[in-house]
């Protein structure tokens, strides 16, 4: 237990003249499940773009687990333990569901054989198994955002981040999905996830950050976080239900 | 690698060498090698169009410049043609490697026309240099043998094909491919790098379609910029593989065999009409996209593919 | 040797003048249909040729013809566009890229039939302007501007301003800017993909054709020309960035200034071959365009 798991220093995220991220810094320690929360551009996104790759910060650094990673595009980092979902889920379309996590899969298993049992005891996992030779498009939304999950979970991360898995889904998919977070996190994994789903923060987070134009606004149990001022006054007008 | 794929293997290469022995017209043993030739073209062509979805319409270029290369070392370095072949071949892939550097960063669909652009500026260049013998083209040395050209082009083309199936159907490497065609960005996330695997599969494209054109050189004994650097090759490797069926590799042998039986009879008999060919291969492209995207295997084999999961679904 | 120079750089202006119309018909079609036509340079040739048959037929002086030629590529549009539609909304694989193959099989198709009909000849659209030039001299320095090209240049500031006008003050221009950018929202508010679509489409061609009459006052025509007007829209276009339509103007400029450059320091066969490798270099260095703008 030396380093966190992932250290964002001072990091700044400029696009001209905007700062979407704005000087933000927080540490994400082993085996946590931390919420990311903010009004609509906030930056949460824009900020999960720079931590995995996408995105090189204007000014900052960051750190996974005791290593530099600022500026590294996103296959090294899958490489080395990080994995994400997008907001906007795109499967691979014209592969099959198998195939999708297979590609993930064949970053820890090169060998097609161990990619496909590997991919094969994901998808038990994130109970998509049935669907395995079903092509990625003929999914519906909740089983995209669960094949998202799957994906990522093929790379065997140690830090899991999650852009908004619960849009769109109706109240049952979020219990389930919540389920399945929960297993994720047992199995040892941390997880650093943004959500809108104020129920779902409450119940699964350990700690949360609040963002409000690209700045940290907040930080805390999610308790403190729901009583503090200065977040009920960002989402002025929204009620938070806890 | 499967029985099954064995066992066709087996078959082609029985058919294959059997043919010479039984078709003695020259003219149709011509066909064939022809057709044969095709089949390697379109093929090449779809692994970075089907497989990866870069659609590169300077793919001719590479042709052209594998013939040229084995005409120049064998007629001005005499260089024996099996080297000289192969040379061809690299040159096309150190080709590929130098043009790949900028035009792979644009997004496909402007890959496309980058490459075209390219390849009509080597076809310049060739009608300008002194070594190429600009518009008048090159003789290589005669050796008139149609059936010895029969077993190296046919022999070559399934070396290429054998070698394909195993990079792009068998090996992860195929699988790695088509995500970067799906999505790039999310192709990113899961660890792969994709300006490299693109490299990769732009020189994997080039080099055998250089090596075949260094044996078209031979074979044909006369080239010129026109006919090896034209778009003419490039536009037919496209309505082949279009037609026959992106993305998969039996899929441009398919259209291949039918388009170059087509365009064989259509010329022997109406070559007055070469130009209308042209009007046919552009409208059966367009015809294609818009009513087969499929294409001939991917159509049928699709079907295929929805007959055994429904299948599969009932007997639950 | 640099008394040329600014002589190079009026051609320059007078030919970019006409690159930026060729280019700002390709990127509009692209970023509202989100189609790369390859047949754009076909468009032009098309209608060089039938400036070039109305002028022997009715003697008329061609630029009085451009009406006409708009008018009736942009019915050709019109017509053409739902089969591009079609293969854009489809469900396999990669819309945008089967776009491009068909607009790429639709150009053969039509340089085919070009052929054909026109066979493999050069022609050149005779117009009154054409004997005309202004000449300005300062110095040892002699500048001509033939006034065909002027009239060129004149052409793409009111082609360019038009499109402007309809794009920025009526209605259907708002329509166009809002498909532009969101195809499904601009639908829940009404705007018809399909048949704005096929109206920007038909625009589109109308102009590329009417460019192409213009240019068959100034240079000569052959049913082979298509090819590389394609190549200059695209060359403009990756220039100015993609996707960024205030660039274009300055990239097209840019692109007839090396071009007349070149062709004024080097023999024609070596023009092309020059901006090929200027295009191949600006690629290598700064993908995004001149500006960096690009997507």
């Amino acid at each position: 237990m030396g380093y966190p798991v992932l250290n964002v220093q001072s990091v700044t995220m400029a696009f001209g003249g905007l700062r979407a991220v704005d000087d933000v810094s927080f540490d994400v320690k082993p085996g946590e499940i931390v919420g990311l929360i903010g009004p609509n551009g906030a930056g949460k996104t824009t900020l999960f773009n720079v931590i995995s790759g996408y995105l090189k910060p204007t000014q900052g650094r960051i750190f996974f687990h005791g290593d530099d990673i600022t500026g590294k595009p996103p296959y090294d980092l899958a490489k080395i333990g990080i994995g994400r979902t997008f907001q906007i889920v795109k499967p691979f379309a014209g592969l099959s569901v198998l195939e999708n996590v297979m590609v993930a899969a064949l970053l820890k298993h090169p060998s097609k054989k161990n990619a496909e049992a590997n991919a094969r005891a994901v998808l038990e996992f994130t109970g998509l198994l049935d669907k395995a030779h079903m092509p990625a498009s003929s999914l519906t939304l909740p089983g995209r955002k669960r094949l998202e999950i799957a994906k990522a979970l093929a790379l065997e991360p140690s830090l899991l981040l999650l852009d908004e898995v619960m849009a769109g889904l109706n109240p049952t998919e979020v219990k389930e999905t919540t389920g399945l977070i929960q297993q994720v996190w047992d199995r040892g994994v941390t997880v650093l996830l943004i959500e809108h789903n104020m129920r779902v923060i409450m119940s699964l987070s350990h700690r949360v950050i609040v963002l409000n134009y690209g700045e940290k606004i907040a930080e805390g149990s999610p308790k403190e976080v729901a009583e503090n001022p200065l977040v009920i006054k960002a989402y002025l007008g929204e009620e938070m239900a806890v | 690698m499967g029985r099954k794929f064995y066992a066709s293997i087996s078959v082609v290469v029985l058919l294959f060498l059997v043919v010479p022995l039984v078709v003695h017209d020259t003219f149709y043993l011509r066909a064939v090698t022809e057709a044969i030739m095709w089949i390697g073209l379109a093929v090449t062509w779809d692994v970075l169009a089907g497989y990866t979805g870069y659609l590169n319409f300077g793919h001719g270029a590479f042709f052209g410049i594998g013939a040229y290369t084995t005409a120049i070392l064998m007629v001005h370095k005499g260089w024996p043609f099996f080297a000289a072949s192969i040379a061809g071949g690299a040159m096309a892939g150190l080709g590929a490697l130098i043009a790949g550097i900028p035009t792979l960063r644009l997004r496909g669909a402007y890959f496309a026309i980058a490459t075209w652009a390219l390849a009509r500026a080597i076809q310049q260049l060739a009608l300008i240099l002194d070594i190429t013998g600009g518009p008048d083209g090159m003789r290589l040395p005669p050796f008139l043998q149609p059936r010895f050209f029969f077993y190296v082009m046919g022999g070559t083309v399934l070396i290429i094909f054998i070698v394909f199936w195993y990079l792009f159907e068998v090996d992860p490497f195929g699988l790695k491919v088509k995500a970067i065609r799906e999505n790039e960005d999310g192709a990113m996330a899961m660890g792969l790098n994709p300006a490299r695997i693109k490299t990769k599969v732009f020189t994997i494209s080039a080099v055998p379609t250089g090596i075949i054109g260094g044996i078209y050189a031979y074979w044909i004994t006369y080239i010129d910029p026109p006919s090896t650097l034209g778009d003419l090759v490039t536009d037919q490797a496209v309505v082949m593989a279009v037609f026959g069926g992106l993305g998969t590799l039996i899929g441009p042998a398919i259209g291949a065999l039918i388009i170059s039986t087509f365009k064989i009879y259509f010329w022997a008999y109406l070559s007055d009409y070469q130009v209308l060919y042209l009007i046919i291969l552009g409208g059966l492209i367009a015809l294609s996209v818009v009513f087969m995207p499929d294409g001939l295997w991917g159509t049928v084999y699709g079907k295929i593919q929805n007959a055994r999961l429904a299948g599969s679904k009932e007997k639950r | 040797m640099f008394q040329l120079l600014p002589q190079a750089i009026v051609d320059g202006i007078l030919i970019g003048g006409i690159y930026i119309t060729v280019a700002i018909g390709f990127s509009l079609a692209y970023g509202v249909m989100h189609v790369i036509d390859f047949a754009v340079g076909e468009w032009i040739m098309l209608g060089a040729f039938m400036g070039f048959y109305l002028n022997r037929w009715l003697g008329l002086e061609p630029i009085l013809l451009f009406p006409v030629i708009f008018l009736s590529f942009f019915v050709v549009g019109l017509w053409i566009q739902p089969f591009i539609h079609r293969v854009l909304s489809g469900r396999r694989g990669n819309p945008v890229l089967m776009g491009l193959v068909f607009t790429f099989g639709l150009a053969l198709m039509i340089r085919g039939i070009a052929l054909t009909v026109f066979g493999f000849y050069s022609h050149s659209i005779p117009s009154s302007l054409a004997q005309g030039s202004l000449f300005f001299q300062v110095g040892p320095i002699l500048v001509t501007i033939p006034l065909i090209r002027l009239t060129g240049l004149g052409y793409a500031v009111l082609a360019t301003m038009g499109l402007y006008y309809i794009l920025h003050r009526t209605d259907f221009g708002l329509a166009v800017r809002a498909l532009a950018q969101h195809k499904e929202a601009a639908g829940l508010m009404g705007v018809n993909a399909r048949r704005t679509g096929g109206h920007v489409y038909g625009l589109y061609t109308g102009i590329s054709a009417t460019t192409g009459a213009l240019i068959g006052c100034i240079f000569s025509i052959s049913a082979q020309m298509g090819p590389d007007y394609t190549i200059f829209a695209f060359f403009v276009v990756v220039l100015a960035g993609m996707g960024y339509l205030p660039g274009v103007p300055w990239a097209a400029f840019l692109l007839g200034f090396v071009q007349s450059f070149f062709l004024i320091y080097l023999s024609p066969s070596y023009t092309m071959l020059a901006v090929f490798v200027a295009l191949y270099l600006i690629l290598l260095i700064s993908p995004k365009g001149i500006f960096g703008k690009g997507v």
